[in-house]
């Protein structure tokens, strides 16, 4: 704390509506996602000078291709934001939204900058493959035992941490199914609308007589969410993974599009533009764990996160904790004890879908949502594990 | 004359046979317009599509590769009648109810294109009587064209004329049956079952007759039915619960009811224990319980005896085991009806009364004994019919065993035999095959489209096949031509077991290729099924046991040195493809300039069962290939070419059809797809006849070929690791497999390193000698050799 100039406030945070892969937003641009949300945002503050966003930082974990080329520029401009506001693309694979709400602070607690953006786009529709446009994996991994873990796939990690840690399948499943209520039950209250901006998806077909058919449809809520998980169901699917494993698809995250966006302001900021500030950033930490069980990552992160804003565990009231695996999320939540009451009250990434590099801003949109319908929650936290072995955690106090 | 061209057919029922029909249509490039009947509610197409839809998962697959359904519209008779106007070719499959048939061809007649063929895939029905249901004006396009179940594997066809049928018109039809669709024709006269059937199912009833009498179960007869006489491996009974017992009930109530003179009548009736299953809805495997039933991993088959299923396990007397294995069946049939056992009891009556039951109705449902015969294999998949079973048994004495039993009661119907049958010595001759009702010899067809097939199926006691002139041979191989077809085009064809390839064949064929580039235009690796099934594993097996590595290394590099004298030959190298052309087989079919491929060609690297990977130049193939598509692609980025290509190999992926095989990167676009085999050599020897004289010239060895190196093996190895870590391969797996990406990857270079071709030879050929000398390769290679099964190890 002492080590900071200012306080950096979160005044608002948006979010598109995440999409299974391949489904409604499959032929949607990242980058044009990310301008969607970026619009939105800043219009959330009528009186905010855009030419004063000192930067545009956006999370991409797989910051290639349609999200190449430093996309969070090329969403800035494309969102019709000046063209002094530069913009910067960073990855930590599934933090990297997170990451750049924590740089985005950063930059504002340092005393560098007084209004900045944070966001995340991610279309894991538009990857051909899961591991990015093209997968090439260096020889010096596969000649050293120790670095063998670089190459688990993520679901391999998932086994390793179900074995570690003793998850059964049948606790996963049970978990899967709790996430896909919450998230139901969430969206039924319209819990989600005061994050989500609906999206307007247009498609370009082939149409009568050699014109182009435009459709348009709206797209208002995730698209994830199963009303009708049951145990019954889950148990019928085959462990992907491993032959004699227990992570399934249907215990597993969602593969998702989605895109989300954050603006933080200084105290300056706050009273220069009219602003309403929701949370203060109160902490941000990352470590890491062996590749082989990165889902345990949180583990080591979150502690880490919470001496440093020097608040106790139990006085977090909502603990968004990314979903990647049931195996993972269950692990981190009983070595921690956390309260499940608290861990993704409206479900997490199993229903709700992971975008990646999305993920840390949309769930920021989340909490910020949860701490304007509940103004005694004081303290929240979002925590996730990173792929190679690692954890995020950060803590935002409502003000 | 003008031309007969069917540019799109419409098939009207997209039942079982009707939607796999379209698929044939499909798999042969003729688009097809699927009908039913019109949902109630929702998507009017819905039962189309889902017939559409269960397409993909049939098992044997109807469609030849996955990309043929689109080829396949699906509409209804509610709004879509009008587009039957851009069919040439309607076939009808709708159930087997007269008035249905009738009040759909009322309805669709006034829709038909003028000129159009309409033809029904009835197995029963009267095609006369359909016939009556069509306008006056249509009749003489109306025929019977009886596809059987599944379409696209069994070769028959049985075309069935009405009074009004146009004879231009059904040997029009034929012709396109034959080479189009790559059928087998057999023209049936209009009786009921027409002529497999009706023979077929009085097979299985006097099966079923005396299984009864002799007191055998089911399991003993499916083992004394099935492959030991030569019929399919589901024998009777598992065939039986196959088709359906309900539809197998139904065929033999048609019988019965349409034919009330025939002299076996009294058996045309379903036992009470089959009734008994069809009323309890045990109707075989769609029910998932009929006269077998799976019970985990055990086969349980129904014991009547018990009323109850036990598990199956019935044994051949050996006796009986050794009768069937006499070479010569005068022996075999004279001592099966001698030995008094149940099975040989069992096994001389029901040839007996089949050969009984189609001496008598010969004249009626046949024009001559071929087509039976013919039908009998093409429909049934019996390995002979019934006609020439008896010829090669010697007819008189057969002849005087049949009248003997008839006469003492023992034969099922006391009919007497026809007189022909005593005043021949057989019904297959070599002027031709004998037609009881014209009472004269008819020869094979003279129909333009068999000049195809220079080696069609033939029946014993046919002219035999003329077998051209050998230029040269040896212990391996014969090099021969067909002066008739084309003198100066060579044939290889392979003389070893299964078309193994050994050590001889690389020399044959080394010389074949040296004397075919001084003496002849052009080369055609033919075979009959299979092509080649690989490379001669006793050999090798045996070089690895006497650690005989640089022997096994030197015949490798033969081997390369064999398949690029394939590819760069002075003259065109074409191959003419059918059945299984594994491993060895496969690199050579790569190597070749052409490839002429029947559609039923089952064609893959499978090295990886044994603990291998292609060394014959099958993994430098693919590398090129990757070169090759790479250079087009922006980027020129070989990796994705490539892991397709580890994924094949790795995991011994065999194309199912010669489209696939195309597609996989076993042949390439513009190779030749035949679906009937028997015109495969016709079709080469032209190709490559054409391909000498267009100015084709060999292609020379690459020299710089873009690898995928380094990162590309790492990259493969990613896949491994989580596969072996998931417990989804073994540790030699995964070595295994990781050979085969060296060799893709064209070994530990940079990537994107410019080598040789040769150069890729060498490490193919390094990483397959030193997988040899792994323990677990070599005791693959043992298990294969003794049980025929690959070993997980």
């Amino acid at each position: 704390m002492s080590k900071q100039i200012q306080d950096a406030y979160i005044v608002a945070a948006v979010r598109t509506p995440v999409a299974r892969r391949n489904g409604a937003f499959r032929h949607v641009r990242p980058d044009d996602m990310l301008a969607k949300v970026l619009r939105e945002v800043v219009a959330k503050v009528p009186e905010l000078d855009p030419a004063e966003i000192g930067d545009v930082i956006t999370g991409c974990a797989m910051p290639e291709a349609e999200q190449g080329m430093n996309v969070s520029r090329i969403g800035l401009l494309l969102a019709g934001l000046p063209d002094t506001v530069p913009g910067v693309t960073i990855n930590r694979f599934c933090a990297s939204g997170l990451q750049a709400v924590a740089d985005a602070a950063n930059r504002i607690r340092l005393g560098e900058a007084d209004v900045m953006i944070a966001a995340g786009t991610e279309s894991m529709s538009a990857m051909p493959q899961i591991m990015g446009n093209k997968v090439s994996l260096n020889p010096e991994i596969f000649s050293k035992a120790e670095n063998i873990g670089i190459a688990y796939g993520m679901g391999l990690t998932a086994e390793k941490v179900a074995e570690q840690w003793k998850v059964s399948r049948e606790d996963q499943d049970a978990f899967a199914v709790e996430s896909h209520k919450r998230a139901c039950a969430a969206i039924a209250a319209g819990h989600f609308a005061d994050e989500i901006s609906p999206y307007a998806v247009r498609s370009y077909l082939p149409g009568a007589g050699g014109a182009v058919r435009i459709t348009e449809r709206i797209l208002e809520n995730d698209e994830g969410p199963r009303a009708d998980a049951a145990m019954e169901r889950l148990a019928k699917l085959r462990p992907v993974f491993a032959a004699r494993g227990s992570v399934t698809a249907g215990n597993s995250s969602q593969m998702s599009d989605g895109a989300g966006a954050v603006l933080l302001m200084s105290e300056a900021a706050l009273k220069r533009f009219n602003a309403t500030p929701i949370a203060r950033f109160r902490s941000y930490a990352v470590a890491g764990v062996p590749p082989q069980v990165m889902g345990i990552g949180p583990v080591e992160a979150i502690p880490r996160a919470l001496k440093m804003a020097g608040v106790a565990q139990d006085s977090v009231g909502w603990i968004e904790l990314n979903e990647a695996f049931a195996a993972q999320a269950l692990a981190v939540t009983r070595q921690l004890v956390l309260d499940p009451a608290k861990v993704n009250p409206l479900g997490g990434a199993i229903a709700l879908g992971h975008p990646l590099g999305a993920t840390g801003a949309i769930r920021t949109a989340t909490l910020m949502a949860a701490m304007q319908r509940d103004r005694a929650l004081r303290f929240g936290m979002i925590s996730m594990c990173i792929g190679t072995g690692m954890g995020a955690a950060g803590v935002f106090e409502q003000i | 004359m003008s031309k007969f061209i069917i540019r799109k057919v419409a098939v009207l029922g997209a039942g079982v046979m009707g939607a796999q029909i379209a698929a044939h249509c499909a798999n042969a490039d003729v688009p097809v317009i699927l009908f039913d009947l019109a949902a109630k509610e929702g998507d009017a197409n819905a039962v189309i599509n889902k017939a559409l839809a269960g397409l993909k998962k049939l098992d044997p697959a109807p469609l030849a590769a996955k990309d043929r359904l689109q080829h396949i519209e699906a509409a209804n008779y509610g709004s879509d009648l009008a587009r039957l106007g851009e069919c040439d070719l309607v076939i009808e499959a709708i159930a087997e109810k007269m008035e249905w048939k009738l009040d759909l061809y009322a309805k669709v007649a006034p829709h038909l294109k003028a000129g159009a063929v309409f033809a029904s895939n009835t197995s029963g029905l009267p095609i006369n009587a359909l016939a009556a249901g069509m306008p006056v004006a249509q009749r003489s396009r109306f025929c019977g064209i009886h596809f059987f179940n599944p379409p696209r594997y069994m070769p028959l066809v049985e075309l069935i004329a009405t009074t009004d049928s146009d004879p231009v018109m059904l040997d029009n039809l034929e012709t396109w049956l034959t080479s189009r669709l790559g059928k087998g024709i057999v023209r049936a006269k209009d009786t009921p079952n027409f002529v497999a059937n009706r023979v077929g199912v009085f097979s299985i009833l006097a099966v079923m007759h005396h299984t009864a009498r002799l007191g055998l179960t089911f399991d003993e007869v499916d083992l004394l039915t099935g492959p030991r006489i030569g019929r399919p491996k589901s024998a009777t009974f598992r065939t039986a619960d196959v088709v359906g017992l309900d539809t197998l009930a139904h065929v033999v109530g048609t019988m019965q009811a349409t034919l009330p003179d025939d002299p076996w009548h009294e058996h045309f009736r379903t036992p009470d224990w089959l009734q008994a299953l069809i009323a309890k809805g045990a109707l075989g495997q769609k029910t998932r319980a009929g006269i077998y039933r799976k019970e985990g991993r055990k086969i349980m088959v129904l014991d009547l005896a018990h009323q109850d299923y036990r598990e199956s396990g019935a044994e051949m007397f050996p006796d009986v085991d050794d009768i069937l294995s006499l070479r010569s069946p005068a022996e075999k049939f004279a001592r099966l009806a001698a030995h008094p056992h149940p099975q040989a009891q069992f096994l001389w009556s029901i040839f007996r009364d089949v050969f009984h039951y189609c001496a008598v109705h010969l004249g009626a449902i046949a024009d001559n004994a071929r087509d039976v015969d013919l039908a009998m294999r093409w429909g049934f998949g019996w390995a002979q019919g019934p006609f020439e079973t008896w010829q090669a048994a010697g007819w008189a004495d057969i002849a005087a065993m049949v009248k003997d039993d008839i006469e003492h009661g023992r034969a099922m119907s006391n009919a007497p035999l026809p007189a022909w049958v005593f005043e021949r010595e057989g019904v297959h001759t070599a002027e031709g095959s004998f037609s009881a009702a014209a009472s004269a010899l008819k020869p094979r067809s003279t129909l333009g489209v068999y000049q195809r097939q220079l080696y069609p199926d033939r029946v014993l006691g046919e002219a035999p096949d003329d077998r051209g002139e050998t230029l040269w041979e040896n212990s391996g191989l014969r090099l021969w031509r067909r002066p008739d077809q084309d003198a100066r085009i060579g044939i290889v064809s392979l003389t070893s077991k299964k078309h193994a390839i050994g050590d001889e064949v690389l020399d044959g064929m080394l010389e074949a290729i040296g004397r075919a580039e001084s003496e002849l235009d052009g080369l055609v690796l033919w075979n009959d099924a299979p092509f080649a099934v690989g490379a001669n594993l006793q050999q090798v097996g045996e070089a690895c046991r006497a650690g005989q590595f640089d022997m096994l290394e030197q015949v490798v590099a033969k081997f390369q040195r064999t398949s690029m004298a394939i590819k760069h030959s002075q003259v065109p190298v074409v191959a003419a493809v059918q059945g299984m052309a594994l491993g060895g087989g496969c690199e050579f079919v790569m190597h070749a300039a052409h490839r002429v491929l029947a559609l039923e060609s089952y064609v893959g690297l499978v090295e990886a069962g044994v603990g291998l990977i292609p060394a014959g130049g099958g993994s430098k193939e693919f590398a090129l290939q990757a070169h090759a598509m790479a250079q087009r692609a922006a980027g020129g980025d070989v990796f994705p070419y490539i892991q397709n290509a580890f994924q094949t190999i790795a995991m011994a992926t065999v194309a199912k059809s010669g489209i696939e095989a195309v597609q996989m990167g076993f042949g390439r676009a513009g190779d030749d797809i035949l679906f009937n085999a028997h015109e495969l050599l016709y079709v080469a020897i032209r190709r490559a006849r054409a391909m000498a004289e267009s100015g084709w010239r060999s292609s020379l060895p690459g020299s710089a070929v873009t690898v995928a190196g380094r990162n590309g093996i790492a990259t493969c190895e990613l896949m491994l690791v989580n596969m072996a870590e998931g417990g989804f391969i073994s540790a030699h797996d995964y070595t295994v497999a990781k050979a085969a990406a060296t060799a893709l990857c064209g070994g530990e270079v940079d990537t994107n390193a410019r080598v040789s071709e040769q150069w890729i030879l060498d490490v193919e050929r390094a990483q397959f000698v030193e997988l040899l000398k792994t323990e677990k390769t070599q005791k693959r290679i043992q298990y294969m050799l003794e049980t025929g099964k690959p070993l997980r190890n």
